[in-house]
């Protein structure tokens, strides 16, 4: 089997991260802030270790601005439900996931804000910050509150100018929300340089750590209302969240496992190094994209930008069957709209969208050749 | 009888949240003094529990400055720490 579908969830996953997980539920997976024995304590400090990593890494304030989350979908309804009021205007990108466009299509349907699309230009060769910083700021409007975007697309390989973008918003006055799903653990991010106020992410994908561990990484003094209420551990008497943040974001029990998880994660991210990872993916990524583009069948989608995705389509094949040939040969792809439906717009791919391969760090060359011949194989070719 | 029994060397800065408790804890560390993160319940009896840091009663002007330093926000002071 051949696993090439790392932007849904990344795999296999580092043996650092099974064995912290299993080390966790076996040694100290007490309820993290809930009580003061010493298995309550022992997971607390593992989740306090994992908070500072991860403002570490991405360039917090601090470990209380890193909330945990689900997956990105919770923090990005998170930001966008507790940031937004009614009569405010929400400027999105034409590549939003449904994890972005759902929540402000629903809060623009019940008339509680408006909304619009500004373009990427993701199929423009000529696109720069520049121009995508012009069609921002030709959208925004005296009431616009927020702007949110995805840092990389989960289509394509196509990243946004988000540190132009962060000074835009911060010129604006606008809150800042990045979707992160497919750039943390790939991309450089420091919130702070790039003007972020929540940085949403998931914790499975390109940092390595278990399903269930996203976060949201506030900016500076950035205060929400809540989208969940329930248990603190702390201030019980009251009937209200407390005003102190991480706990005002997170009611109920934190996944301490998966947490633990993410901790090392983002640890053997650290070690490989980002920007070999960066490296090796962008080069798979280029021999994936020479490779399919020699069978005449294959259209690629947005191929001129290099990271670890590629979309593409094979004609008279519809992509469900593609993906069902390809899992039949034994690769792992995505096929269809991934949860996009403005990013497919965009890219323009046909009905029943397209198949997203997204090799990973463990992914080789062969692995690339064995692939493009089983499509060349499904396309009738060989 | 262990019943509420305290500690006269030992003080109390009532904190809050864990997190806020964990980042005293860590800044008092880092400044070489021994600090533990207890659980406060009686120490309000209006708003509920709180997090708080034990340290010993002789460190008391050093942890004030300490937290301050941090930017670590102490609802209050008290001596006397559980046994």
């Amino acid at each position: 089997m051949v696993y090439l579908d790392n932007a849904a969830t990344s795999f296999p996953k580092p043996s650092a991260v099974l064995y912290e997980q299993e080390r966790c539920m076996r040694d100290y997976c007490g309820n993290p802030g809930r009580g003061s024995h010493a298995l309550a304590l022992a997971a607390a400090e593992k989740i306090y270790e994992c908070r500072t990593e991860i403002a570490d890494f991405f360039g917090g304030a601090g470990a209380e601005n890193v909330v945990f989350t689900m997956n990105t979908t919770m923090a990005l309804n998170m930001a966008i439900k507790g940031l937004l009021h009614r009569g405010d205007h929400v400027l999105i990108s034409d590549m939003e996931h449904n994890a972005v466009f759902r929540p402000i299509y629903k809060l623009a349907r019940e008339g509680l804000i408006t909304y619009d699309v500004f373009p990427t230009m993701t199929l423009d060769p000529c696109r720069s910050a520049e121009t995508i910083c012009r069609g921002i700021e030709a959208r925004i409007r005296p009431n616009t509150r927020m702007l949110i975007c995805a840092h990389a697309s989960n289509i394509c390989s196509a990243v946004l100018p988000i540190e132009a973008i962060g000074a835009l918003c911060r010129k604006h006055g606008i809150f800042f929300v990045v979707d992160a799903a497919q750039s943390a653990g790939h991309l450089p991010i420091h919130v702070g340089q790039m003007g972020i106020d929540a940085l949403c992410a998931p914790g499975h994908k390109g940092l390595l750590g278990p399903q269930g561990s996203g976060f949201l990484l506030w900016g500076e003094d950035v205060v929400a209302d809540t989208l969940l209420e329930g248990g603190s551990g702390f201030r019980s008497l009251e009937g209200t969240m407390p005003d102190e943040a991480p706990e005002r974001y997170e009611a109920g029990t934190l996944p301490t496992p998966a947490i633990a998880g993410l901790c090392e994660g983002i640890r053997t991210v650290r070690r490989l190094g980002l920007s070999n990872m960066e490296r090796h993916e962008r080069e798979i990524n280029r021999y994936l994209a020479s490779m399919l583009s020699q069978i005449p069948e294959i259209t690629l989608y947005a191929p001129m930008h290099r990271g670890s995705i590629l979309l593409f389509h094979a004609d008279g094949i519809s992509a469900d069957r593609m993906g069902y040939e390809l899992d039949q040969r034994g690769f792992c792809v995505r096929a269809g709209y991934h949860c996009s439906a403005l990013g497919h717009a965009t890219l323009r791919t046909p009905v029943g969208g397209a198949v997203r391969v997204s090799p990973g760090f463990y992914n080789t060359h062969a692995h690339i050749e064995a692939f493009a011949k089983a499509v060349s194989e499904i396309c009738g070719r060989n | 009888m262990m019943r509420n029994e305290t500690n006269d060397r030992e003080c109390i800065a009532v904190i809050g949240s864990m997190t806020q408790a964990m980042r005293a804890q860590k800044a008092l560390a880092s400044a070489a003094v021994r600090a533990k993160v207890i659980k406060a319940d009686s120490f309000d009896e209006t708003q509920g529990c709180a997090y708080a840091v034990s340290y010993p009663c002789a460190q008391e002007a050093n942890v004030r400055s300490i937290l301050q330093h941090a930017g670590v926000r102490v609802r209050s002071f008290s001596k006397g720490g559980w046994r």
